[in-house]
């Protein structure tokens, strides 16, 4: 289900009607919310639901085990058990095509005449979000860092919890399953600020996404012509908008839909197109992914520990393994890998090369991170290596015959767009929404409201899929 | 913070500004309109599923969408058919669909646009690609899709400002936005397109009034048809081969299954119909496709009370034109035995 869909809209108002209804305990409403989320999933395709169910079973498992075993192997054992089972279901679903048709072209590279037909597996929507999510759960509860939840409901709804199930934010067992110990129930202000949190959701997705730069980057990602710079450039900065505006945009409404629910669900996204560099946009871009990736791969893979050498190598599989996590394809891997250069890039001139940030070089040193963020996204969004190169080459004007196909219109629209979100991300850097809105008259507030919400019900779309659910 | 202020303010602002914008629309002529999508079609499509050799299929272009009504059909015959066809489509990709994926042995009627029907077996090219996504929406809807068309009914039927129209009717933000232009950094060659149908829930489509007492409206569509046909005078030549072994493949399949195929040619007028004359001639397309098939066949030309009908953007008819068309096919395919009238028997 799409929370900019009707179905949803009915959805939503069952759930909050049964939820602060008085027919339940608190017990039954955890028990309500669980169903509600197994039906949120399985109204896509309902077989998947068992993939859940299979996750929850032997995390549960593994988790309670993990509680009580003393004996180191087989802690290790249990451990182990869940990441083949998480890890499978991924390699399976997800990089089953991948892997086969990257083995045959081995074959085929060494002389082996070998064919496969394609497996044609389905992608379990948010398969990548929920397994990381209950993954975290073993991990933390092999280093005895959380304590086993207290009951499989607990645990069964942190897994499923619908705001959150199918685009993240991921987030982690302590933060979530002790919020489902005790009664919650939002209050007036909370509930009327998760609302607004959802109407904004629904804004950047519905208005910003796919409204004004969807169909500009699909034309230019699309085209199999070699382009002219300006619409290489225009159709990649508006890829960047979109994917912003998705992507944050169902967090935001994840957020705000949990918040109604009175479950506080952490930020995913701080303005990342505003990061001064490298490390600072991944404290700020998908944050749950890119915090699980720090603590779950690049520490173990020895981090900062063991010397310059090891924590490059480390930093840069961790960009690899985060690129692939993403798609299984080597275009990602390369957008990963652009990224974990430039990670490196950055460690080696604040060694080498270190100045002083101020105010006046930080929005310069802004919009180059946000340029150098740009050309990784033509990775990121080129289906193939082909599209990509012949992108990059109209980009940096290595060739100059590139068709024109964007109208001026539209070359202003996106610029507009894009020029005044990456000012807006400047502007708000340092403080928060949260902090604006307490500084802003009510009724001016409201108006703002107003307007995104008439702009919501103008745009209306047409019930286009976040582009992470297919992550 | 004083949210509730800032919740109602929202809502009475949000209330307003809809009001206002559905009464703007509504000042300007335009009216409820359904959508003509994929979800809408596989309503029909899953009909199909359930349906007894006595019922009947409609397949093709919009010709056999404007030209066949569903009540006139059902008056002459007893049966209200299932209509499939879809605009700007070759009918080849549901043509498979039917008589591969389901076990309907009844009568489908194929309308066969040259332009189209003889056009392409290139799943890539539009009058392929459209249908087939028709086709494949349906196979892959989710439960939440089926909901989604269920809920948004209500609302296309009662709010102007939730029509889907695209080009020149479309009134959606992304719609109005497209029709700013600033310079001519890159033409856009299409003349504008005006919607001239209107569809019912099962589908039937009437044209709309405004294309029959309105010449400039009428000529406007004509100038797309022209674009088409200009466009198609560049494009790659009708591909004949490949469409009719597609086609006669899946035919013997479906009348070794019992199945009752008929195939016509509906009416088009003007410059459209010369169009079709000097670049898919009849005899080397539409009569060796009858020839080939051996199945029932109707031309317009060959019926005199077809020959003088007039199309008014030459491609189409009226409504009151397609409902004497259908009654009067109705009756000459009953008495051909080419169907059988339902009531009577």
């Amino acid at each position: 289900m799409l929370f900019n869909s009707l179905s949803f809209v009915l959805f939503l108002i069952i759930v909050l009607a049964l939820y602060y209804s008085k027919l339940f305990n608190w017990t039954n409403k955890k028990r309500m919310l669980l169903l509600s989320s197994y039906v949120f999933y399985g109204m896509w395709n309902p077989p998947l639901v068992i993939l859940l169910w299979i996750s929850t079973v032997v995390d549960w498992t593994a988790g309670k085990r993990l509680a009580v075993e003393e004996n180191q192997k087989k802690r290790k054992i249990w451990l182990l058990l869940s990441m083949l089972v998480n890890l499978g279901f991924l390699a399976f679903f997800k990089y089953g095509d991948f892997l086969l048709e990257n083995f045959v072209t081995i074959m085929n590279s060494i002389g082996i005449d070998f064919q496969a037909q394609p497996m044609d597996i389905i992608l379990p929507m948010g398969i990548s979000f929920y397994t990381f999510q209950t993954m975290s759960y073993t991990i933390d509860m092999y280093k005895r860092k959380i304590k086993p939840a207290r009951t499989f409901l607990d645990f069964a709804l942190y897994v499923t919890f619908f705001p959150q199930l199918v685009a993240g934010p991921i987030v982690r067992a302590k933060d979530l399953i002790t919020q489902f110990y005790e009664e919650k129930k939002a209050t007036t202000n909370q509930f009327i600020w998760g609302l607004f949190l959802l109407t904004i959701g629904l804004f950047q997705k519905v208005v910003m996404a796919d409204t004004l730069l969807a169909d500009t980057s699909d034309a230019v990602f699309g085209s199999d012509k070699l382009l002219h710079g300006i619409d290489a450039w225009i159709g990649t900065i508006a890829f960047s908008g979109q994917i912003f505006f998705d992507f944050a945009g169902y967090s935001t409404c994840a957020i705000g839909i949990a918040l109604m629910l009175g479950i506080i669900l952490p930020d995913n996204f701080r303005y990342p197109y505003a990061s001064l560099g490298f490390s600072d946009l991944w404290k700020r871009w998908h944050i749950s992914l890119s915090s699980w990736l720090k603590d779950y791969l690049y520490i173990p893979l020895g981090g900062n520990r063991h010397g310059i050498t090891r924590m490059y190598a480390a930093l840069m599989l961790t960009m690899l393994l985060g690129g692939l996590w993403h798609g299984a394809a080597w275009t990602f891997l390369v957008w990963g890998g652009l990224h974990g250069t430039y990670l490196i890039l950055e460690r080696l001139q604040k060694r080498y090369l270190p100045f002083k940030i101020t105010k006046w070089n930080g929005i310069f040193l802004a919009f180059i991170t946000f340029s150098c963020v740009n050309i990784t996204w033509v990775f990121f969004r080129a289906r193939t290596f082909d599209t990509a190169w012949n992108m990059i080459k109209s980009m940096f004007y290595m060739q100059i015959e590139g068709e024109k196909i964007l109208d001026t219109f539209t070359i202003i629209k996106v610029s507009v767009v894009i020029a005044m979100l990456f000012l807006c991300h400047w502007i708000m850097r340092n403080t928060s929404m949260k902090e604006v809105s307490l500084r802003t008259s009510p009724i001016v507030l409201g108006v703002v409201w107003a307007i995104m919400t008439f702009l919501i019900i103008i745009a209306q779309g047409s019930g286009e899929q976040f582009i992470y659910f297919q992550f | 913070m004083k949210l509730k202020l800032t919740l109602i303010v929202a809502i009475i602002i949000t209330i307003i500004t809809s009001i206002f914008w559905e009464s703007y629309w509504r000042s300007q002529g335009f009216t409820q309109t359904l959508d003509d999508n994929e979800a809408l079609w596989s309503v029909q499509r899953e009909r199909v599923e359930n349906a007894t050799s006595d019922n009947m299929l409609l397949m093709g272009s919009s010709r056999v969408l404007f030209d066949i009504q569903l009540n006139e059909w059902e008056t002459q015959t007893g049966i209200r058919p299932i209509q499939l066809a879809t605009v700007g489509s070759s009918p080849l990709p549901i043509f498979h669909d039917i008589v591969n994926n389901t076990k309907f042995n009844g009568t489908i009627l194929v309308g066969a646009t040259p332009g189209l029907f003889f056009s392409t077996t290139n799943p890539e090219a539009q009058p392929w690609a459209w249908p087939q996504a028709k086709v494949d929406y349906f196979h892959n809807r989710t439960y939440a899709q089926q909901l989604n068309h269920l809920l948004s009914i209500p609302l296309q039927k009662s709010l102007v400002f939730m029509s889907d129209h695209q080009g020149v009717d479309g009134i959606k933000l992304k719609e109005l936005i497209n029709k700013i232009h600033v310079g001519n950094r890159v033409l856009d060659p299409m003349p504008p397109f005006h919607e001239f149908g209107e569809i019912e829930m099962d589908r039937n489509l009437k044209m709309k009034p405004i294309t029959v007492t309105d010449t400039a409206y009428a000529n406007s569509v004509i100038k797309v048809w022209q674009f088409f046909m200009e466009g198609a005078k560049n494009g790659p030549p009708p591909d004949k081969d490949a469409t009719m072994a597609f086609f006669l493949k899946d035919l013997n399949t479906f009348k070794a299954r019992g199945g009752n195929v008929l195939l016509l040619r509906c009416p088009s007028s003007g410059s459209v119909r010369m169009g079709e004359k000097m670049g898919l001639p009849r005899t080397d397309f539409w009569d060796d496709l009858v020839k080939q098939a051996k199945v029932p066949a109707y031309h317009f030309e060959d019926y005199d009370q077809f020959k003088n009908l007039t199309c008014p953007e030459e491609s189409h008819l009226s409504h009151k034109d397609a409902r004497f068309f259908t009654t009067e096919l109705a009756k000459i395919m009953i008495k051909d035995k080419a169907i059988t009238n339902k009531k009577t028997n």
